[in-house]
């Protein structure tokens, strides 16, 4: 529900007192625009600075140049409209899953434009009973499985109803069949809610499974290679779209584009051996 | 444990159609368990009732009663009310020097622990408060502040304050910044991340703190009121020495023994029902 505008954003990390030569560089000048109710993922080498992206979307960190515009508005810090879904849950392990749902409710009422207390607790369940967690309202985020717990996270995220939703490799730490649970349920609710969601993985796959687009960035310091649109049907709609031909193209395409890079900068043969026996596994 | 166990109950359900009123199952492990476990007490008791009574000569006797001489006179202590007198004077001072550590201690340690400059700078003077023994310092106390309830309760704040400020130093400095970072994205302004984030995240280690400070306050109190004071327990133990009242010597060390297990299993629990969430 809204649009995403980068800017010539570049953000440098600099000890304190250090000298300028020992910043490091996470992003350098990268343009980017995500439209209005788009999902779109991003993909990248490790270390090449989604995290530090996403961070800054957020408003958890400022950049070092350049500005990054929401509706046209310059991001001032953290904001309830733009939700963050962590790799680690991030859940209050002292509060039940319904109270974590209820965090940003009470802060949105706290500022005078939410919810009462009754409507709230409904909402919660409502919320909870969208990602298919009925029943473990009462329950501590160390009673329930790891897939749980990120169901609880995500309708914590979602329960305020913002209109962007920042994941972090939020399906990394769990096994391959919650995984795909998982990645359904983000593309009902994202159907349902039209919310814009910009989502990182390391997974090729998951990135073509889930986006509309899939930014392709490469190592450091990060920019962006390409962006590949991604034109399938729907995705549940088809049978295991994942072995349609189409699918693997695309797959093969982002595949292509991260490993490229790697190609250029490393000299050594043995390396090379090394990336393309990584390629059949 | 469940399948480990079952061997052990077949051989019970055996002898058990034999004696009907044995304990059987999970009734009967605790019970053996909780005798195991209370085994060592209950065989130092007895050493202590035993060895007077048979071993000791007369004279020395008169220095280790048996135990029944010392439950009969701390019986008498309860009826006649005198006991209670003394509990309720040590159990105020260390309750009011300890609820002033609390009131004190947790906040000013979430105040360092937040600005971390303030506690860069105050942190080695910490140090050297901490490892000077309270007792050291009751002279000063006594100088300054006579030798009534105020240098009493004063000295039970010193020892109590230093472990709650520490833990809740370290609890606040522990939080895991991912869960400060989820509570800004969740609209949490500063003062709301302090009082809804980091002080509950930080409550298992201050309560360590606080467990450590009650255990210390009635510890470092007895022996304050050893020295110079009209009432409570530890001036109940130097009295009666003075006076040769040997059982009763030993009937106010019991009751100390007693109070201080029972104040530390009681922080326990408390402990314990606050850090419920905490995964193990
Ligand atoms: N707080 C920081 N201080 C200094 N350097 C940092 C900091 N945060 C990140 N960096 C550096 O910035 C670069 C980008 O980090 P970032 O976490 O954004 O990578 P990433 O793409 O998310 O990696 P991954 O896929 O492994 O999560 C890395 O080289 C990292 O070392
Ligand atoms: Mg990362």
């Amino acid at each position: 529900m809204s649009r995403i505008e980068i800017k010539n954003l570049s953000k440098k990390f600099q000890r304190t007192g250090a000298s300028d030569q020992s910043a490091v560089t996470a992003i350098d000048s990268l343009d980017l625009w995500i439209e209005d109710g788009e999902f779109f993922t991003l993909v990248g080498p490790s270390g090449c600075g989604k995290s530090t992206l996403l961070d800054i979307l957020a408003g958890l960190s400022t950049p070092s140049q350049g500005e990054v515009l929401v509706d046209g508005q310059p991001i001032s810090g953290p904001s309830l409209e733009r939700s963050v879904v962590f790799q680690q849950y991030a859940l209050f392990p002292w509060l039940t899953a319904a109270a974590n749902v209820q965090v940003g409710l009470e802060s949105q009422a706290r500022h005078g434009q939410g919810l009462n207390k009754a409507e709230r607790r409904i909402r919660a369940h409502e919320y909870l009973r969208l990602v298919g967690l009925e029943g473990v309202e009462d329950k501590y985020p160390h009673e329930l499985s790891g897939g749980m717990r990120q169901r609880v996270a995500i309708a914590r995220a979602l329960a305020h109803e913002p209109k962007v939703l920042l994941m972090d490799e939020p399906f990394a730490a769990l096994d391959a069949q919650t995984r795909e649970q998982l990645q359904d349920l983000l593309l009902d609710i994202w159907k349902r809610t039209k919310t814009t969601i910009v989502f990182i993985t390391h997974g090729i796959e998951e990135a073509v499974y889930l986006g509309q687009k899939v930014a392709v960035m490469s190592a450091r310091p990060g920019k962006i290679k390409e962006i590949v649109n991604i034109d399938l049907q729907d995705r549940q709609s088809v049978d295991d779209i994942r072995s349609t031909q189409q699918f693997g193209e695309y797959r093969h395409h982002i595949w292509s584009l991260l490993h490229s890079h790697s190609r250029q900068d490393v000299a050594a043969s043995v390396e090379k051996t090394l990336i393309s026996s990584g390629a059949t596994a | 444990m469940s399948t480990l166990a079952l061997p052990d109950q077949q051989i019970r359900v055996e002898t058990s159609s034999a004696q009907r009123t044995a304990p059987t199952g999970r009734a009967g492990a605790t019970i053996r368990k909780t005798l195991y476990r209370s085994g060592a007490i209950i065989g130092f008791l007895l050493v202590w009732e035993l060895i007077p009574q048979f071993l000791l000569e007369p004279a020395s006797k008169v220095f280790l009663p048996p135990l029944h001489e010392v439950l009969q006179q701390l019986w008498k202590m309860i009826v006649s009310g005198d006991l209670l007198t003394h509990i309720s004077a040590s159990l105020g001072r260390s309750a009011i020097g300890f609820l002033l550590a609390l009131v004190i201690g947790v906040p000013v340690g979430l105040v360092v622990a937040w600005f971390s400059r303030i506690g860069d700078f105050l942190n080695p003077l910490l140090e050297v408060f901490r490892n000077t023994a309270a007792l050291a310092l009751l002279p000063v106390f006594t100088l300054t502040l006579g030798i009534g309830e105020l240098s009493k309760v004063t000295i039970v704040l010193y020892a109590a304050f230093f472990p709650v400020l520490l833990n809740t130093i370290l609890g606040a400095r522990s939080v895991d910044p991912l869960l400060i970072r989820a509570g800004k994205t969740l609209g949490l302004n500063n003062f709301e991340i302090f009082s809804k984030v980091v002080l509950p995240a930080s409550v298992p280690i201050i309560f360590t703190g606080i467990r450590m400070a009650g255990t210390s306050a009635v510890l470092v109190l007895i022996a304050a009121e050893m020295i110079g004071a009209k009432a409570g327990l530890g001036y109940l133990i130097t009295n009666s020495q003075a006076s040769f009242l040997i059982p009763k010597m030993y009937a106010a060390i019991l009751t100390v023994a007693i109070l201080g297990f029972v104040v530390n299993a009681a922080l326990v629990a408390l402990e314990r029902h606050f850090s419920r969430w905490a995964r193990a």
